[in-house]
């Protein structure tokens, strides 16, 4: 630069030479993640209106010793696991496939897979209910095919639960993972292939240990998703198929129970920070290793 | 083995998964029957008319557009000078300040409701439109700071020195150099943030009343009842709202860029 020096400190036009100016952009946002986020959540995990924190740790300890309360939160782990190992199933070979596609249909079903994204879970959940329900394509194409004399029933079990949370979070898996295998330089395939190994070899040794680090991201926004989602649980699993969030629901709005509602809300809310703390432990170990 | 038929194999049921259940909701949505089947019986759009005729669905909607626009534009409001902050002045504690930002991102939905219910609507007596505002506002916040912060980010600040090394006024610089950065994320996050807004079920559920309740909800509440094909023709309009949004994302920073934050 011939004009002018770069100068040490910031010269940001609106706040030269005044930090106040920085205190005085950032303050209505402080002030609303604050007093409209973090005080009125950490109030409620612990102390409840009318409730003591010891209340809710004595509910939070009985419901980690009842079989019931465990089971719900066995199905929802579970459930999420199966969930998770699914979409990475699933999105890992459609993000090879689109990451190295030369076609120019490729950014096109990128899009269609990305599209889901933005429709409501309401409505892509429903799509469930006229495959899965009494009357239902699936039954009627079971006992259509003479499987079975009568349809089974497909609703409010934990296949109709997975297969729902799939199709939810799998476009999220599916935009991870690409973004992962996109950054592996495709000369590293070339190369590998080059040198005689096979495609899976190829894939095995180099595409999944490069993007692994991606991969384990998409992993775990997928379970932190599965574990906390609402509209699909309630929609296909009814109240036969339990899960921490429609419980939390039953517990806020139905029984009004204020101390199992935050002993709920504080196993899930663990469960997603352990979740989210794995994931940027394996970012920053991804960040040694670059 | 090869690997390649396989993850063919695997991508084909992947997009059928992901896809198929829209196109089910589609064709139930024109039957000319009375349930919900697939394939429908006959030809018929006279579940649009009812769906469009009925004065509670068209009512949340009103209510859910209301809240979106309302709630993103609060959001950018108040996270873009944020953003700005975080990325062009010396704030000390930088990185827990942005944790602090995008931490809506991380606590369950559920929670932040009920967490408003409780402290808002019962504690302070307010309405239930303004809990739901803070809600969304709140719950858009990690996209306005994130996505334009992204822009600012990426683009050289040496642009803004150069511009007040060259003589113009602070805040001249601002408006003819870092607010044309600034757009594409701006229009991003609105984006993201209005069909977040538009589409959320959990915090609505808990904060929403009977004299202003979202579309989702009130459909959620619907289908418990009866699940007739007025619930499918509404999705379907829905669904062509949707593609509107999507087009409209892809003629101005790009589809794929903005909700799937690939370049």
């Amino acid at each position: 630069m011939i004009f002018v020096a770069r100068p040490k400190e910031s010269n940001y036009p609106l706040m030269n030479n005044r930090p106040r100016a920085g205190a005085l952009l950032l303050l209505p946002g402080l002030l609303l993640i604050v007093f409209g986020f973090a005080v009125p959540s950490a109030v409620m995990l612990f102390s409840p209106p009318g409730v003591t924190p010891s209340d809710v740790f004595v509910r939070l300890g009985e419901m980690l010793s009842d079989p019931y309360d465990l089971g719900i939160i066995g199905r929802t782990l579970g459930l999420g696991l199966v969930v998770t190992a699914l979409c990475i199933v699933l999105a890992f070979p459609i993000a090879c496939l689109l990451a190295r596609s030369t076609s120019r249909w490729a950014g096109i079903w990128l899009a269609l897979a990305v599209f889901p994204l933005l429709l409501s879970n309401v409505v892509r959940t429903f799509g469930w209910l006229v495959i899965l329900g009494s009357n239902g394509f699936a039954g009627r194409l079971i006992t259509g095919l003479g499987f079975a004399d009568e349809a089974p029933q497909l609703l409010y079990t934990p296949l109709a639960v997975v297969l729902g949370l799939v199709q939810l979070f799998l476009p999220l898996a599916v935009v991870a993972c690409y973004s992962a295998v996109a950054q592996v330089d495709a000369g590293l395939d070339d190369a590998a292939r080059g040198l005689g190994a096979s495609r899976l070899r190829t894939l095995w040794s180099v595409v999944v240990p490069l993007s692994l680090p991606g991969v384990v991201v998409a992993a775990t926004l997928v379970f932190a998703g599965s574990i906390t989602a609402y509209t699909t649980p309630y929609l296909l699993g009814g109240s036969s198929q339990r899960m921490l969030a429609t419980q939390l629901f039953s517990y806020s709005s139905v029984t009004v129970n204020w101390a199992a509602a935050s002993a709920t809300a504080l196993v899930m809310t663990v469960l997603v920070f352990l979740v989210s703390g794995l994931s940027s432990a394996v970012a920053r170990a991804k960040g040694r290793v670059q | 083995m090869k690997a390649r038929p396989i993850a063919a194999a695997l991508a084909v049921l992947g997009y059928v998964v992901m896809l198929v259940p829209i196109l089910f909701v589609v064709g139930g949505a024109f039957t000319a029957g009375s349930t919900l089947k697939f394939p429908p019986e006959g030809f018929s759009v006279r579940w649009f008319g009812e769906a469009v005729a009925n004065e509670s669905f068209s009512q949340a909607l009103t209510s859910s557009l209301l809240l979106a626009v309302v709630s993103t534009a609060l959001a950018l409001a108040v996270g873009v000078p944020v953003a700005l902050a975080l990325h062009r002045g010396h704030i000390p504690g930088r990185s827990l300040l942005e944790g602090l930002f995008l931490s809506p991102l991380v606590i369950p939905e559920l929670v932040i409701g009920l967490a408003l219910y409780q402290q808002l609507m019962i504690g302070l007596k307010q309405t239930s439109f303004l809990a739901l505002l803070v809600g969304h506002t709140v719950l858009l916040m990690p996209y306005a700071v994130r996505v334009t912060g992204a822009s600012l980010a990426l683009a050289d600040q040496s642009l803004e020195e150069a511009a007040r090394g060259l003589g113009s006024s602070p805040w001249h610089a601002f408006r003819t150099v870092t607010l044309p950065l600034l757009r594409p994320g701006v229009m991003s996050a609105g984006l993201l943030g209005f069909i977040t807004s538009f589409n959320n079920v959990p915090l609505s559920l808990l904060l929403q009343s009977r004299d202003f309740g979202t579309l989702p909800v009130t459909m959620l509440d619907y289908i418990q009842q009866s699940y007739d094909p007025v619930i499918a023709a509404m999705s379907t309009l829905i669904l062509a709202g949707t593609v509107v949004i999507a087009v409209i994302a892809e003629r101005t920073v790009g589809f794929t860029k903005i909700f799937g934050g690939i370049n």
